[in-house]
């Protein structure tokens, strides 16, 4: 298990440096350079040169990637080509920021999904189960642009006016300082990640439930409970745990959607405001920071499937 | 754009720009509805009495990123354009109809030939930081702008001044000399570009004389301004403090102002319009501008070098279609000239028709029948894009083909801009003499239609380097009479400014300048109870 895990670890740095090649040769096919972006109208010819000299843009292609690289093998991720300040003091707010999302968003979805799902699946065919399948189907095809603007056309701007629309920063610039205004995104990414957990916790908790060993379980007079948590649950967590897994890792890019709708200033935002202006740095970091999100998430999704799936354990070896 | 129906669970998620038009539309359905369920809306009344002080002024501005700059004379975006008003004073303002009036300056005044110029400066304004404004700060601000080195926003328009010929007479007067006459240079110093720092200026710690101190600054996020106690106009400004937000996208912009997070937004989008003036609690602010959203013809290449090509692209636009599909009725039709607020500007000229059979008659006298071009349009300011589409609609009807390229801004303001055969531009207001300087001499830094017209450059240097008005006016109504016949810009029309804000905000007034909330004219805002 732990030679396979190396090995892992070890595709996933060729998989990050991969990424970093496109993000790199992406953002040189994209019209225009920083300069461009940043002077805008006001582009004359003497500003654009003055600018190109400052950031080295005017160095061919091979040696920007090839300084960006090295830099980053000295952990250094530079400096922003748009206010000059450097990447990781630009970044860890923000970061900090979409963290705060991902991690209320991961703590409610999860245990409230895991539980709705298997609840359905106790109560198969019952008001309760049909009333989850047509929510949760619901919001599946809904995207989560749609959701956060109902959400905002009920809970602030329309019928209530109880939660803040858009997030406007108060004091300190953390997420945390002020979690009334976490309120509605948490709600929005809780709602485009549930619906897919809830579904396969139920699928595959009714497959386990109709299982041999659970009959055997059964039949040999464990309490339900005992029944349900011990011999169904475990069995269950494996397949879920990747589709988990996927949506763990889909909240890391798809946050940048929900921060655009709420303004939230994290890392979504951040990316969206780099590729306007060409701001390599910036983008590089980001896109590797969500590629390593990818990686990781993925790759804890695998060890919990392991650990709960003895066959597939010793398959691995 | 991303595509549809790629590997993962979620196909649709990452559609980015379905998702900013899909959201525009789908607050303004929900809204519309709330805004229905109270019946007749009634707003309440603009209070009267005298100004209340105090409070927090929280302004939702459009635009803006981590690029954001305090910088006096560098700013590019809606959110720099708007702290710059808060931060800097001008020698010279425009007033709310775009007359000229003196501001840090008592007086500017120039030699009958317009070459040497005396700015007399106010008494006793001082910087944030307590320092008097003098003749040397003005010196050292105006030498800032121009700096061969490291030009800035405001350079091209002070090329005039002779830098090295700049004199302080006494703490209050300046003796400019002009390397050429210029008539325009009170135009220069009322821009907000070309605002007044002390010597020891460093944007990193924003010191000016305006109305407001710099206090934090979060670039692409929000800054905060607090009240400047010594501000030199009588009784301004009203409020404490003031928040300036930036708003990259305009749904998040209108929830906020909806949802009460912010008193003031400014660029409400069109179709948002009703929407907002059905809720009680918001007022919109509607301005006629002299702003103008041109299509620029390339006069030095085919087909537009030939005059015929040019005046019958003229003669197929409906103007009064374009005003009505493109503004939705808000703003005016335009004549192919630019500068309508100019006192000076030539109103004798006759309003430009539609004449569908003229422009066919000369399209087939230039041998140029079922014409194609390609439009390039990119969405550089509201209304550009659908003002190409309703464009090709209506030269379909004298056989011309146009084919719309829509780039985007980047690519649109990239290596390509100012030398596409055939496309599209803002500006905002300006006085005749400044416009066709930035845009329509041969050495005029904005000559996207590359229009070289002998007679009309003379009359334009002539005109400014002519000090007595009436004189002034012909060599103006001459030189537009030219542009009107044979120039390369469509000019369809002028669209009106469109803001809104909570009824609790008095003090905003409509202005012909075109920058929005009344030229971020916080200053003379105030909250009511």
């Amino acid at each position: 298990m732990s030679r396979m895990l190396l090995k892992r670890v070890l595709l996933g740095v060729v998989i990050l440096w991969a990424v970093s090649v496109v993000v790199f040769l992406a953002t040189q096919a994209l019209p225009g350079d920083a300069a461009r972006a940043i002077l805008g109208r006001e582009a004359t010819p003497e500003r654009l040169a003055a600018l190109r000299a400052q950031l080295h843009l005017d160095d061919p292609l091979w040696l920007q990637y090839a300084s960006w690289l090295g830099d980053l093998l000295r952990l250094d991720l530079g400096e922003s080509y748009s206010n000059g300040m450097p990447v990781t003091e630009l970044l860890s707010a923000r970061l900090n920021n979409s963290l705060a999302l991902m991690v209320c968003a991961t703590v409610i979805s999860v245990p409230l999904s895991v539980l709705v799902g298997t609840y359905s699946a106790l109560r198969r065919d019952k008001a309760f189960d049909h009333a989850t399948s047509v929510v949760s189907l619901v919001l599946a095809s809904l995207p989560e642009f749609v959701v956060g603007i109902l959400l905002v056309l009920l809970l602030s701007t329309g019928a209530l006016n109880l939660l803040p629309a858009v997030y406007v920063m108060t004091g300190s610039g953390s997420a945390w300082s002020d979690p009334v205004q976490l309120v509605l995104p948490t709600l929005t990414m809780v709602l485009a990640v549930s619906p897919y957990i809830v579904r396969i916790m139920r699928a595959t908790m009714i497959e386990v439930l109709e299982s041999e060993y659970v009959q055997q379980a059964r039949l040999k007079g464990l309490p339900e409970r005992t029944v349900v948590l011990r011999h169904a649950l475990p069995n269950a967590i494996g397949p879920v745990a990747q589709v988990i897994a996927l949506q763990l890792a889909w909240l890391a890019g798809g946050v940048v959607i929900v921060e655009f709708l709420f303004r939230f200033p994290g890392i979504g935002f951040a990316l969206v405001d780099a590729v306007n202006n060409r701001d390599l740095p910036v983008v590089q970091t980001l896109t590797l920071a969500i590629a390593a999100v990818y990686i990781v998430v993925n790759l804890l999704a695998d060890v919990v499937s392991l650990a709960a799936n003895p066959k597939v354990r010793s398959a691995a070896r | 754009m991303v595509s549809r129906g790629q590997s993962g669970t979620t196909p649709s998620r990452r559609d980015f720009l379905r998702y900013v038009a899909a959201g525009a539309g789908a607050v303004g359905a929900g809204a519309l509805v709330t805004g229905c369920a109270g019946g007749a809306v009634r707003k309440a009344p603009v209070p009267s009495g005298p100004p209340r002080y105090g409070g927090r002024l929280r302004v939702g501005v459009v635009g803006g990123s981590s690029k954001d700059t305090l910088d006096a004379h560098t700013a590019v975006t809606h959110p720099d354009q708007a702290r710059t008003f808060q931060l800097y004073d001008t020698l010279l303002e425009h007033d709310d109809d775009y007359r000229i009036r003196p501001a840090l300056a008592e007086s500017v005044e120039s030699d009958p030939q317009a070459t040497t110029w005396t700015i007399r400066l106010r008494e006793g304004v001082e910087f944030h930081h307590g320092k008097t404004v003098t003749a040397e700060d003005v010196i050292h601000s105006l030498r800032r702008i121009a700096d061969p080195d490291d030009p800035k926003n405001g350079a091209v328009g002070l090329s005039s001044l002779d830098l090295g010929a700049m004199r302080a007479m006494d703490s209050r007067t300046v003796r400019l000399t002009l390397s050429r006459p210029d008539v325009t240079l009170p135009d220069q110093f009322a821009e907000y570009s070309n605002g007044i720092v002390p010597v020891d200026y460093d944007p990193a710690r924003p010191v000016g004389s305006g109305p407001f101190r710099h206090d934090s600054f979060d670039p692409g996020q929000q800054s905060l301004f607090t009240k400047n106690p010594r501000y030199w106009r009588d009784g301004e400004p009203y409020v404490d403090e003031l928040v300036i937000i930036d708003f990259p996208d305009d749904t998040a912009r209108i929830n906020a102002l909806l949802g009460g997070q912010v008193d003031a937004i400014d660029q409400v989008p069109l179709g948002l319009l009703r929407v907002l003036d059905a809720d009680p609690n918001l007022r919109l602010l509607e301005s006629e501008t002299g702003s103008w959203l041109p299509f620029t013809m390339r006069v030095d290449r085919p087909p537009f070098d030939d005059v015929r090509v040019r005046q019958a692209f003229r003669l197929v636009v409906d103007r009064e279609q374009m005003v009505r599909q493109v503004l939705g009725g808000h703003g005016r039709v335009g004549n192919d000239l630019y500068a309508p607020a100019d006192p000076l500007f030539n109103s004798a000229l006759p309003q430009r028709r539609r004449d569908v059979a003229k422009a066919r008659q000369l399209l087939r006298e230039a041998g140029k029948e079922g014409l194609t071009v390609e439009l390039v349009t990119s969405p550089v300011a509201a209304g550009v894009v659908e003002a190409a589409q309703v464009f090709a609609q209506q030269a379909a009807d004298a056989g011309i083909t146009v084919t719309i390229r829509r780039v985007d801004t980047g690519e649109f303001f990239g290596d390509a801009y100012l030398s596409w055969d055939f496309a599209q531009d803002f500006w905002f207001t300006r006085n005749f003499l400044a416009q066709a300087s930035s845009g329509s001499l041969p050495d005029s830094p904005y000559n996207e239609t590359h229009w070289d017209h002998p007679e009309f450059n003379r009359l334009v240097r002539e005109a400014r380097a002519t000090t007595d008005e009436a004189r002034r006016r012909d060599l103006i109504a001459r030189a537009q009479q030219i542009e009107w016949e044979s120039g390369g810009y469509i000019v369809w029309g002028f669209p009106n400014q469109l803001d809104a804000h909570s009824v609790r905000v008095v003090g905003l007034a409509p202005d012909k300048s075109g920058i929005p909330l009344n030229s971020y004219g916080f200053r003379h805002a105030w909250l009511a109870q």
